[in-house]
């Protein structure tokens, strides 16, 4: 059976282009599931079978550090990967979103390359 | 402010990034840098504010159709008005012009604040800079036309 990703950015445009980048890098996954935020992302974890989550960081209603926070303390969902997607690069928010689980950081803007380099070898 | 024209390189790479690797169209800057660009006609502006350590904002300026042809080659659709699509696409790439200028201006990530996109539209408008801000805006060329990345920065 194949794996299932939950992509989670505010942007329906960065949604598609991660999708695509996907596609590109060669990564094939069973279904493709979208949360515009990490209140949707929350909700689609809870019922959803999901092997892998790409998250933003910077998104309204809850960010992607709250997500984390939030996901950390769900037992079902807690040990579901998360590598963030997100224009943030500074040490202390890609710290703290490591601290709170985060497997990795894929920074905005990014190539199919780079997403197969850094998403390959975790899945 | 010493680093503006280090910030300034740092956009027209940032901006040449984008587009290569995710707009997938062929960019060059278009000219020496302006320090105005007057009335905007028929365009559409997405904007990224900073606040904290820095503040100003990051804005991409683009004629409508330069707009139409970016927001094609994106997302791989046709658009021939200003939509939702248009609106994400253009404030999606101010959104990683904004990451890219925080990063340069950014000691560790917390000492600046990104504001989440926005985007204005008009047959006609203007943006006035503070009289406390040093700002560029720098031309580009696509195939689709010319367009403005501008950054303001309170000048400390």
């Amino acid at each position: 059976m194949g794996k299932n990703v939950l992509l989670v950015d505010d942007s329906m445009t960065m949604r598609k282009i991660v999708g695509r980048s996907l596609r590109q890098a060669g990564i094939e996954f069973d279904t493709i599931f979208e949360a515009a935020d990490g209140l949707e992302a929350l909700e689609i974890l809870e019922k959803e079978s999901v092997d892998i989550v790409l998250s933003d960081i910077n998104m309204p209603n809850m960010d992607g550090i709250s997500f984390l926070r939030e996901k950390a303390n769900r037992e079902a969902i807690k040990d579901i990967p998360v590598l963030m997607i997100s224009t943030e690069t500074g040490d202390d928010i890609i710290g703290e979103a490591k601290s709170l689980g985060a497997v990795g950081n894929i920074k905005k803007p990014f190539t199919p390359d780079k997403v197969n380099e850094i998403l390959g070898p975790l899945l | 402010m010493e680093n503006f024209q280090q910030i300034s390189d740092k956009l027209i790479e940032a901006t040449v990034e984008i587009f290569t690797a995710m707009v997938m169209m062929e960019i060059s800057v278009n000219g020496e840098p302006l320090d105005n660009i007057g009335t905007l006609k028929n365009s559409i502006s997405g904007l990224v504010g900073l606040a904290g350590a820095y503040k100003g904002f990051v804005a991409v300026h683009l004629p409508e159709n330069v707009a139409f042809a970016i927001t094609s080659s994106f997302l791989g659709l046709d658009v021939d008005e200003i939509n939702e699509d248009v609106q994400d696409a253009v404030g999606e790439i101010a959104n990683m012009l904004g990451g890219n200028v925080k990063t340069e201006l950014s000691d560790a990530g917390r000492d600046i604040a990104l504001s989440l996109p926005s985007t204005i539209y008009g047959e006609s408008y203007d943006f006035r800079p503070s009289d406390e801000a040093e700002r560029i805006i720098i031309p580009f060329k696509v195939p689709g036309g010319e367009f403005f990345v501008e950054l303001e920065l309170e000048i400390e």
